[in-house]
């Protein structure tokens, strides 16, 4: 009698348990260091790690928020790190200062920065700006972006006045300090001055006369990263992206499940503000504007000269 | 023949850097090499020069004003209690607080040029300064206060004949560190929001990528940190000769 | 050589004190109560006993450092004052510690009475006085210069310079070598002569060498009790066969005082 129970239960028991094993393999761990503290702008990175994406495909990220925004580059470019996310304007200098990196996917495939002035300010043009303070962030290339925008409106940067206000941009243009600030980005600055009660008006730098470039993208170093995790690592990525899109409001729970320190209006006002702005096809890469971009930055006196593409850029397969 | 020894500890210094570039493998632009910083800081020696008088200014400001401001505090807190009740642990509690946060407040008031600098420096030298010498102000040695009372004296020159002075070694040592730590101060109030000084140097440079210029302007700032403290000790101790160094240099 | 007499002014009255019903409690306990004593104007009393007796305290209430407590009082006979409200007939002090200012030179010690009441100093007083004690090569020193012997000096020459007729003294001898004590006392001896003086000591051959009366202290709260002094003009003569006599009883005085406490 037992030694049928055994064959009849304990076997075909043994066999199930046996295929409900995962597979041994371990996932590939990956590093990544996000371009500052969490916020929408990295929505769909979440929303993959909260939907289990990066699981499916194989991978464990650990992602870190940065202090400052100059590290993760540079670790990763030092072999510290796998992955960074930054910006594309940064990566043409870092790569023309010899850094090892490329770029292998876009996170917001278009620019967010703006020039940010009040909307009862005395304002209206650009032309407007004529002898008046303009507020800027350290370690961007504002002041390039600025020249560009000027220059449409026969003005140079001789004309403005430039304040380092380094971080402080929404405070230094609410308490008039500064007359506009650039390095704000149309996603957040514009919220947060309106939950203050103020309203701003933004000018776009892409349609001032500035190329149209991605302001997130994510960036590996080319002598250690590994072709085909990253490649596994966009498709997740996509994924998060995907969902993003035909999802929006379950979204919005993922992103701040276990992190309630993210729920606030600012946040919840941002996330709709860049839902449209992000790369829907992480791995694909336009190069024509990648390098139209590389010759307006070398114009601008940014970077000795512009670099073929491939020194820069990669498309993974 | 004085001037051998700070040489042979910078050089001692610059030596030990170069190894720790060859054998940690750091990136030039994480950790430059000397030579790469040297070249840098000759390139570019008038704009830093230029950058580090505003720094300088800065801390100049800050000594002063912190240090008119901490004998002021530090004479009202030895001579009213109420002064003593209510202000000393303002005072301690100030100095807990990291001079980070207070920093874009001060900008937001006084503006994003020197003021604010000055201001942050004068905060940052403010303490040491008062705290040494109202220490030096209540351990009055009590042998002559009462010498004091039996010659007649009043509060006044008492407290202007015996207890000054005599707190002034005290004063001096809060001085020292006062200075040792107000280039920080200066420096932090530029990273919040300037367009000029070695702090702000040192922030564009790193933004830039140029992190051989940011490691040149922070030795310039470095070498000019030891200049100072070095002028202030010196000018101490010949304005209290009488106090004796027990410790032979 | 100028006269130096003129410089040091002989006071022509020295009051005598009295001190009755003098309290003062310390840590809880009276260090003494209800003290009675009378200092004879003009000579030189030493107060004598173990340390923690409370002698240096009964000074200073006398020098007017310390309130009395319970009633009590310290006068000046001269008019009837006590030593908080005269002027003239205040009390000069000397501790142990010579208490010179660091940051003065000799003859800035010397005139700091003057220089803390606001009155302007008077230097050619002051170095005759420094000469006085022995030290006209040392006007210009700084205290950090001079030996321990050679800045009770200047603080005797300090003492002298406030030309106060009551001179109050709590061991200011004892912190130096026997060979510069002994010299140091002769100076004092000499150039205090005629002012009423309270020596407070622990060194009965000191007491025997300049005291023309000795009361020993003892007991808590302390009593005062007076002990015989030989003749002789002071100072005196330590080697002396009567000194030595007075100095054997002295110690045994001071050895049932010590035990008593």
């Amino acid at each position: 009698m037992t030694r049928n129970l055994m064959l009849k239960v304990m076997l075909p028991a043994a066999f199930a348990l046996c295929l409900a094993i995962p597979d041994a393999k371990a996932a590939d761990k990956l590093t990544l260091l996000l371009d500052w503290f969490i916020n929408p702008d990295h929505a769909p990175l979440f929303v993959a790690e909260e939907m289990g994406y990066f699981a499916a495909h194989g991978l464990e990220v650990e992602m870190i928020a940065p202090a400052d925004p100059n590290d993760p580059p540079k670790l990763v470019a030092a072999g510290k790190a796998d992955i960074a996310l930054s910006y594309q304007p940064q990566l043409h200098v870092q790569v023309a200062a010899g850094l090892p990196l490329t770029r292998f996917g876009t996170l917001v495939a278009t620019p967010l920065n703006t020039l940010l002035v009040l909307e009862e300010g005395p304002i209206n043009t650009i032309a407007d700006l004529k002898g008046r303070k303009v507020g800027y962030s350290v370690g961007g290339f504002e002041d390039a972006l600025l020249r560009a925008m000027l220059s449409r409106h026969g003005l140079t940067l001789d004309d403005i006045t430039l304040v380092n206000v380094n971080f402080s941009l929404s405070p230094s243009l609410l308490s008039g300090q500064v007359d506009a600030v650039i390095g704000a980005y149309r996603n957040f600055e514009l919220n947060q001055m309106a939950i203050e009660g103020y309203r701003g008006r933004a000018f776009y730098v892409e349609e001032e006369g500035v190329p149209s470039y991605d302001e997130l993208i994510l960036v590996a170093n080319p002598d250690h990263m590994n072709r085909e995790v990253l490649r596994r690592f966009l498709n997740a990525l996509e994924d998060g992206v995907r969902y993003l899109v035909n999802h929006p409001e379950k979204s919005w729970g993922l992103f701040i499940h276990g992190r309630s320190e993210l729920d606030n209006e600012l946040n919840r006002r941002a996330w709709k503000d860049t839902l449209p702005r992000f790369a829907l096809r992480p791995a694909a890469l336009d190069r024509a504007r990648y390098s139209r971009f590389a010759k307006f930055m070398q114009k601008q006196g940014l970077i000795p000269i512009a670099l073929s593409i491939e020194k820069y850029a990669t498309i993974l397969e | 023949m004085r001037i051998l020894r700070p040489l042979t500890i910078a050089a001692g210094i610059v030596f030990l850097w170069q190894i720790i570039v060859w054998l940690s493998g750091a990136p030039h632009f994480i950790l430059p090499s000397p030579t790469n910083v040297a070249i840098a800081w000759w390139a570019n020696h008038m704009m830093i020069l230029g950058h580090a008088g505003i720094t300088l200014l800065e801390i100049a400001l800050g000594l002063f004003f912190g240090t008119v401001l901490g004998i002021s505090s530090a004479l009202m807190l030895a001579y009213f209690r109420p002064a003593r009740r209510w202000l000393l642990p303002v005072l301690v509690a100030s100095q807990a607080v990291p001079v980070f946060a207070l920093a874009p407040i001060l900008v937001l008031w006084l503006g994003y040029g020197i003021a604010s600098k000055a201001a942050m420096a004068t905060l940052i030298i403010y303490f040491p300064v008062t705290a040494g010498f109202f220490d030096g102000l209540r351990r009055t040695e009590p042998g002559w206060t009462d010498l004091a009372r039996t010659m007649r004296a009043s509060r006044w020159t008492t407290l202007t004949r015996i207890r000054v002075p005599a707190a002034l070694p005290a004063l001096a040592s809060g001085l020292r560190v006062a200075t040792a730590v107000a280039p920080i101060g200066a420096v932090v109030g530029e990273w919040v929001g300037a367009s000029a000084g070695l702090g702000y140097l040192m922030l564009h440079a790193n933004g830039r990528l140029q992190t051989d210029l940011m490691f040149a302007a922070l030795l310039t700032l470095a070498v000019f940190a030891v200049l100072i403290y070095f002028i202030v000790d010196g000018g101490l101790r010949r304005a209290l000769p009488w106090q004796p160094d027990h410790l032979q240099a | 050589m100028p006269n130096t007499e003129n410089f040091i002014s002989l006071p022509s009255a020295p009051p005598a004190i009295h001190i009755s019903r003098a309290s003062l409690s310390y840590d809880g306990s009276f260090l003494f109560k209800d003290l009675e004593l009378q200092l004879p104007g003009g000579h030189c009393s030493v107060l004598l006993g173990p340390s923690g007796v409370g002698k240096s305290s009964l000074l200073r209430l006398i020098a007017g450092l310390e309130a009395v407590e319970g009633g009590g009082s310290v006068e000046f006979t001269s008019n009837g004052c006590s030593p908080s409200d005269c002027a003239t007939t205040a009390p000069a002090y000397m501790a142990q510690r010579d208490l010179l200012l660091p940051w003065l030179d000799a003859l800035g010690n010397v005139t700091l009475g003057q220089r803390l009441r606001r009155q302007p100093p008077d230097l050619a007083r002051a170095q005759n006085l420094l000469a006085r004690v022995g030290l006209e090569n040392y006007v210009y020193a700084r205290s950090a210069t001079l030996s321990g012997g050679m800045r009770q000096r200047v603080a005797i020459a300090r003492t002298l310079m406030e030309e106060r007729p009551v001179v109050l003294m709590d061991e200011p001898f004892s912190a130096l070598d026997a060979i510069t004590r002994l010299s140091l006392q002769d100076l004092a001896a000499e150039l205090l002569r005629g002012r009423t003086i309270l020596l407070v000591t622990h060194d009965p051959m000191e007491a025997l060498r300049l005291g023309e009366r000795i009361f020993v202290m003892s007991g808590r709260p302390a009593r005062l009790s007076e002990s015989p002094t030989p003749g002789g003009k002071i100072p005196r003569d330590p080697a002396d066969k009567e000194f030595l006599a007075y100095h054997a009883e002295l110690l045994n005085r001071l050895g049932a005082a010590e035990a008593g406490l």
